[in-house]
């Protein structure tokens, strides 16, 4: 049956390359659009996951209520009574009992590393040039081992910052914004408007215009005395030796009321919501394209097949079963599927690696010249492929399957 | 005896309008049987009967003595593929393959198509066709394309060969030769051949001539004797 159905497809070469055409075209469609999305969203995943922590665990903000100061203004066994009850929130910079917190990330097998950080909110100040931003407090040693930021410093070593000398690191648009070179000094002021001079030690750049823009380095103890406050800590951020643990061992450390516990995924949730859309929309996609290819072969067999009731007919009277016609036809529209799903595969991967060494810059963003991200994952391939199978496995059977039933008696009166 | 007919009724149509009414005959192994009558009388509905290709209505058709109508499908499908051998008024060969390929079509199902292929070759050669048998259909003449039916016809050495009409869309010439190749073939595998022409002069050809009516078998003539009325079968024996 195959050599008769490879015959009759080659016997029709325009209407089987037009058919492999539009087969090929709806996988290599598909997995340019996949490499396209999916490359974006790992770099996006990379910088949540790597850029920064699994798990950060951060001063906790507190709504006042009635019962908030019951032991302030109580004894145990006395009740209050209040004319006007308190409300409003208790805001925290810094996590209560954080040598606890040390204590139990250091017990916990599942953490890899963890590093304590203090963010302040200041105003830098260069001259007569001014800018809001906020300061971070790292331990380098700790905070590397955290999260990949050293990949991301233009100058300078996150090192230098724990040694003495009022060092700082600025984000590269910080700095270009000030006007400030490597080595110039900058002023930094406090909620409070007090004022530290620093040297610009280096600079970085993580890909996120609004963090470059606004975000410097400092060493931890720097920053608490920017803060004013010695040995307070605003956050922990958590590296686990399994990305995957992130959200339940976040719901685990919950528990504990002194502090806010938050996954990655929480903390970008509405990003990852974003990429269920994106799903939806590229799933969408490659569906109405693989539909349209579909639909090609099932036109193309639908009009063979009126156009070889004759030929059926007497196949069927020398003793072809229906199941052989149906085997015939179906065996056309598959191989469509396969070679155009192969070819698709092929041109897909082409289009991808040409996309992945175009190179662009944005000035919006300010961003260095960069490649565009694109996934290469062989999953994408793997879908690709049986996207293109199946869809005209399925357009296929339908006409093959009318033909199969087509009754010989039928096509010779001419009633078919 | 090879073919029997049992009281077969052919209906069409809402409300039921009887094409073939009750006809009942019997033909012997070898016999080489013309099937005639003015259009419409109903000598093609009942050839499709004869060769399985159709039910009856009503009655029964047997071919070797076994009932084609109570056959599995998968035993008919073979039975056709291996004993029986059709050829109809235009060739309806498949237009991707060559003569060659169109005769091995049969043999192809029964997957015997690499040791049917010497005696194919050497059909179309006996057919006058050897220099044409590498050709596509499109490159074959009215006649030429016929012969390679009646070749696809044969290729399987069916005992029961049935043809609808087979001269129906050549010239005089070819209709002759085709006519003489069904005496030929008759003549030397002894299989039985029933054709449906409504040329009285090929009509005559044939050992035995079955005369329809208005869907009647109005009357059977011997080629050498008298002319016999079809009667009912079981008043009546018809050789």
């Amino acid at each position: 049956m195959i050599f008769i159905a490879l015959r009759q497809l080659w016997a029709r070469k325009r209407q089987t390359i037009l058919t492999l055409l539009g087969v090929m075209l709806g996988a290599a469609a598909y997995i340019a659009i996949s490499g396209i999305l999916l490359g974006f969203r790992e770099y996006l995943l990379d910088q949540m996951v790597n850029n920064d922590s699994h798990v950060r665990i951060s001063a906790k903000a507190r709504l006042v209520e009635e019962t908030s100061f019951e032991h302030v203004f109580a004894k145990k066994n006395e009740t209050l009574f209040w004319l006007v009850p308190p409300s409003g929130r208790k805001d925290s910079q810094k996590i209560d009992n954080v040598q606890e917190w040390y204590q139990r990330l250091r017990e916990d097998n599942d953490v890899e590393a963890f590093a304590p950080q203090l963010n302040v909110t200041v105003l830098y100040r260069k001259g007569k040039v001014t800018q809001n931003g906020r300061v971070m407090g790292i331990v380098p040693a700790m905070q590397t081992r955290v999260a990949m930021i050293e990949k991301n410093v233009l100058k300078g070593t996150l090192r230098e910052l724990a040694e003495n000398g009022q060092k700082i690191m600025l984000g590269e648009g910080l700095r270009e914004n000030l006007g400030l070179r490597y080595g110039d000094s900058i002023t930094v002021i406090n909620s409070r408007g007090d004022k530290q001079q620093f040297k610009v030690s280096g600079s970085f750049s993580s890909g996120n215009r609004q963090i470059d823009e606004s975000l410097a380095y400092v060493s931890l103890t720097t920053a608490q005395s920017i803060a004013g406050s010695p040995g307070q800590v605003s956050d922990i951020a958590v590296r686990l030796s399994d990305v995957r643990k992130s959200y339940p061992k976040a719901q685990q450390w919950s528990n504990d009321e002194s502090a806010k516990v938050q996954s990655w995924e929480q903390i970008n949730a509405s990003i990852l919501d974003v990429f269920q859309v994106q799903d939806m929309t590229r799933y969408m996609m490659s569906a109405i394209i693989l539909i349209v290819a579909g639909f090609g072969i099932y036109n193309i067999l639908s009009i063979v097949i009126s156009q070889k009731k004759r030929e059926i007919a007497i196949l069927r009277s020398i003793g072809y079963e229906s199941t052989d016609i149906l085997t015939i036809f179906m065996t056309q529209g598959m191989l469509l599927g396969f070679a155009g799903g192969v070819l698709g595969v092929l041109l897909g991967y082409v289009l991808c690696w040409q996309l992945s060494h175009v190179t662009f810059s944005s000035p919006m963003t300010k961003t260095k010249a960069t490649t565009m991200m694109i996934s290469f994952n062989y999953l994408i391939y793997i879908y690709g492929f049986l996207m293109a199978l199946i869809s005209t496995t399925i357009a296929s059977f339908l006409p093959a399957l009318k033909a199969g039933k087509l009754s010989p008696i039928d096509i010779i009166r001419g009633q078919e | 005896m090879s073919i029997r007919l049992e009281n077969v009724i052919k209906s069409f149509g809402e409300p039921p309008t009887q094409i073939i009414k009750n006809v009942s005959f019997e033909l012997g192994d070898g016999e080489f049987v013309a099937l005639t009558g003015r259009s419409g009388s109903g000598k093609s509905t009942l050839l499709y009967m004869i060769s399985s290709l159709d039910n009856p209505t009503s009655g029964k058709v047997l071919l070797q003595g076994q009932n084609i109508a109570e056959m599995p499908q998968q035993e008919l499908h073979a039975f056709r593929n291996t004993q029986m051998g059709f050829i109809f008024q235009y060739h309806y060969l498949l237009p991707e393959f060559t003569a060659l390929e169109n005769v091995l079509m049969p043999a192809i199902k029964a997957g015997t198509a690499q040791q049917k292929r010497a005696e194919a070759t050497e059909l179309l050669k006996r057919f006058d066709l050897g220099q044409r048998m590498h050709h596509l259909p499109s490159q074959l003449s009215g006649g030429e394309s016929q012969r390679v039916a009646i070749a696809r016809a044969l290729i399987m050495n069916p005992k029961f060969i049935f043809a609808d009409e087979p001269t129906g869309s050549l010239d005089t010439v070819n209709a002759m030769n085709v006519m003489q190749i069904f005496q030929q073939v008759n003549r030397e595998t002894g299989c039985t051949i029933v054709y449906v022409t409504h040329d009285t002069d090929f009509a005559a050809l044939a050992q035995k001539q079955i005369l329809l009516v208005d869907g009647e078998v109005s009357a059977i003539t011997m080629k050498k004797g008298a002319k016999i009325k079809a009667a009912p079968l079981k008043k009546k024996r018809l050789t």
